[in-house]
C-alpha cells in the first residue's frame, strides 16, 4: 500500500531524513516512533506530498507521490501535527467544507459529517467557532477531518497529543477500530501508544530507522532480556543474595530490605537473561510445557518457580518496561 | 462542486469573518467619496465626466489590495493551515484560482457599492454611459493586477506583514513606473519603454473610459503571470 525507497530529505543543512525505507501492508497499523527531530514528521508531510523528497521514491496504492498527486491525496486522511484548523469557522462550517473539498458526493455529506461527528465525540461543540475550542476538542475536530472522507489511507501525527487520558483511551481504540479496514502510519513518541495501537513500529533516530518490528520484538531485542519488580517475605536474617540462585539472572539493583516483625520484605529490580533459543519444540508432542524451555519460556513464571523452590512468598511482581527514552540511549549509543 | 468554487467559498466565508474585509470597503468608500466631493471639488467643477473620482482609484489601491491579499498564503503557511489545504485534492492552480476569484469578487462588491456616487451625479448633467463603463473595467483589471500580485507575495512571505509591505512597495513602484522617465532623461525608446510598464501610465486610457487593448493585454498578462508564478511557488516550497 505504501512504499518508501531510499528516501532521502534535508532542510537546508538539516538531513531530516536520511536513506529511509520501509513498506506498509494495506491494513497495517504502523507506529513511528522517536524522539523530536528524528523525521516522524518529515517522512508524514512526504506520504502526503506536502513535501517532496530529495531523492527515492515514495509510493502511495503502486502510485508515486510526485507525479500523481491528485489521485494519491484523494486516498488520504491526514492530520498535521498540532491539529491545524481554521479558527474562523465553527466545527460543523469545517465538516463541512472538508467534505466538499474532498470530494464526498453531496448526498453522502451529511452522513459522513455525522460520522465523523459522532465517532470523535464532536457533538456538544458542532456549533461553537473553532478558535474557542480546548486543546482535545481541536484535536479530535482534526481526527474527524482526516476521517471524514472515509479514507483508505490515514496518516496521523501524534493523533494523541493534547488529549487527557479517558480521550486518549477514546482515540486508541477508534484508530483500532479504523485499522480493521484501513492501512494507518502514526507518529508517536510515546511507547505505550504503540503498543496499544499498532501492528508494527519503525524506531527512528536522526533520519535512520534504528529498528523495526512489533513493539515486543524491539523491546526484547533491544531491552536485553526481561526485568521485574520484584518484593518478597523472606524469613527474617535473608539479604539479597537470596536472588543468587535465579536462573538467567542477569543482575539485581535497587535492593532495598526492611524488616518486618518475624520476617523481611526484599524489594529489588530483577533483570532476568532470556534462554538461548534451542533448536524448536522437537515436533511438540503435547508434553508438559517446560516453563524453562526457550519456546515457553516467561520471566515471571521463571520468578514464581525460584521463590516456591527458595520457600520465600511474592508479595509483588511487576513487569518492568524499558521506556522509550531508555531504549534510545541503548539505539544511538 | 467545483473544486474552485468550494475554495472561494471557504476564502468569502474568511473574508467576511474577519474585520480586514469590512475595513478596506469602509476606507475605500469613504476615501474616494472625500477626495472626489471635498478635495477634487467636483460640484465645483463644470465637468460632466467621473474621471477625478476614478484617478484617485489606483493610488488606494496600493495600499488596499495589498490589505485584502497579504493574509491568502502568509496567513495558511504560519497558522499551519496551509498543510491541510495542499494535501486535500486540489492542484496548485485550483488553489491559486480560488484565492484569487473570491478576493476578486471582494473588489467586485466594493467597486459594486461604489454605483451610488455615478447614480447621485449623473442626474446632474450629460455624462456618457460608455465612459464610465471603460473606467469600471479598467478599475477591476487594475485590481486583477493588485490582487495577483499581492497573493504571489503572500506565498512567498513569512507572515502578514512583510507580505502587505512588499506587495505595497511592489504594487507603488510599478503603479508609478512612467514618472522615472519624467524625472530624468533617457532615450526615447528606453522612456518609451518604461512608460509602458507603468500600471498608471496605461490606467489614464481607462481614466477617460478608453478601453485600450494594450491596456487591456498589459494588465491581464501582469495578472496571469503573478498568478502562474503564484502556483509554481506553491510547488517549489513542497522541495524547500
Amino acid at each position: 500500500m505504501i512504499e518508501l525507497v531510499e528516501v532521502h530529505k534535508s532542510y537546508g543543512s538539516v538531513k531530516a531524513v536520511d536513506g529511509v525505507s520501509f513498506a506498509v501492508d494495506s491494513g497495517e497499523i504502523i507506529g513511528l516512533l522517536g524522539p523530536n527531530g528524528a523525521g516522524k514528521t518529515t517522512i508524514l508531510k512526504i506520504l502526503t506530498g506536502y513535501h517532496f523528497a530529495d531523492s527515492g521514491s515514495a509510493r502511495v496504492a503502486r502510485q508515486d507521490i510526485c507525479s500523481h498527486p491528485l489521485s494519491v491525496k484523494q486516498k488520504l486522511g491526514y492530520l498535521p501535527e498540532n491539529a491545524p484548523l481554521y479558527n474562523d469557522f465553527t466545527v460543523a462550517e469545517y465538516l463541512r467544507f472538508v467534505a466538499q473539498a474532498r470530494r464526498v458526493p453531496s448526498d453522502r455529506q451529511q452522513q459522513r459529517c455525522a460520522f465523523a461527528i459522532q465517532q470523535c465525540g464532536l457533538q456538544d461543540v458542532v456549533q461553537r467557532p473553532i478558535a474557542e475550542l480546548s486543546r482535545g476538542f481541536r484535536q479530535r475536530t482534526g481526527l474527524a477531518q482526516a476521517i471524514l472522507h472515509d479514507p483508505e489511507i490515514l496518516i496521523l501525527d501524534e493523533p494523541t497529543s493534547g488529549l487527557d487520558p479517558n480521550q486518549i483511551l477514546e482515540i486508541r481504540r477508534l484508530i483500532r477500530t479504523l485499522g480493521r479496514s484501513k492501512t494507518v502510519i502514526l507518529s508517536t513518541h510515546i511507547m505505550q501508544e504503540v503498543e496499544a495501537v499498532c501492528d508494527r513500529v519503525l524506531i527512528l533516530n536522526k533520519g535512520r530507522i534504528a529498528a523495526t518490528g512489533t513493539a515486543a520484538q524491539i523491546s526484547a531485542e533491544f531491552a536485553g532480556g526481561e526485568r521485574f519488580a520484584v518484593s518478597v517475605i523472606a524469613p527474617a536474617g535473608t539479604d539479597q543474595r537470596v536472588f543468587d540462585d535465579i536462573e538467567r539472572l542477569a543482575g539485581v539493583q535497587h535492593v532495598r530490605i526492611s524488616r518486618l516483625e518475624r520476617t523481611v520484605r526484599i524489594s529489588a529490580e530483577v533483570s532476568l537473561e532470556p534462554p538461548a533459543a534451542t533448536g524448536g519444540g522437537q515436533d511438540g508432542s503435547a508434553a508438559e510445557p517446560d516453563l524453562r524451555n526457550a519456546i515457553d519460556y516467561d520471566g515471571g513464571a521463571a520468578l514464581f518457580d525460584w521463590a516456591v523452590a527458595r520457600g520465600v512468598r511474592i508479595a509483588e511482581l511487576r513487569p518492568l518496561r524499558r521506556s522509550l527514552e531508555e531504549l534510545f540511549v541503548e539505539l544511538t549509543r | 462542486m467545483n473544486p474552485i468554487a468550494v475554495i472561494v467559498r471557504k476564502e468569502l466565508h474568511s473574508y467576511f469573518n474577519s474585520a480586514v474585509a469590512y475595513i478596506v470597503v469602509t476606507l475605500f468608500l469613504a476615501l474616494t467619496s472625500v477626495w472626489f466631493f471635498a478635495v477634487y471639488q467636483f460640484a465645483a467643477r463644470d465637468f460632466a465626466s467621473l474621471r477625478g473620482y476614478f484617478a484617485v482609484m489606483p493610488f488606494l489601491f496600493v495600499v488596499l489590495l495589498p490589505a485584502i491579499s497579504m493574509r491568502s498564503w502568509a496567513e495558511e503557511r504560519s497558522s499551519g493551515t496551509a498543510e491541510l489545504l495542499l494535501t486535500m485534492p486540489f492542484s496548485e492552480l485550483q488553489l491559486v484560482l480560488g484565492k484569487f476569484l473570491a478576493a476578486l469578487l471582494l473588489v467586485i462588491i466594493m467597486l459594486a457599492l461604489t454605483v451610488t456616487v455615478p447614480l447621485t451625479v449623473v442626474p446632474l448633467g450629460r455624462f456618457e454611459t460608455g465612459e464610465i463603463v471603460g473606467q469600471y473595467v479598467g478599475t477591476l483589471l487594475l485590481a486583477c493586477v493588485g490582487i495577483s500580485l499581492g497573493q504571489f507575495v503572500s506565498s512567498l512571505a513569512r507572515n502578514q506583514i512583510s507580505a502587505f509591505l512588499i506587495s505595497a512597495l511592489v504594487l507603488l513602484l510599478i503603479t508609478l513606473l512612467h514618472v522615472a522617465t519624467a524625472v530624468t532623461h533617457l532615450p526615447r525608446g528606453a522612456a518609451a519603454v518604461i512608460n509602458h510598464l507603468s500600471l498608471l501610465y496605461h490606467y489614464h486610457a481607462f481614466e477617460r473610459g478608453l478601453i485600450d487593448s494594450r491596456a487591456v493585454v498589459y494588465y491581464l498578462l501582469l495578472s496571469v503571470g503573478f498568478l502562474y508564478l503564484n502556483a509554481k511557488t506553491l510547488l517549489l516550497k513542497k522541495w524547500s
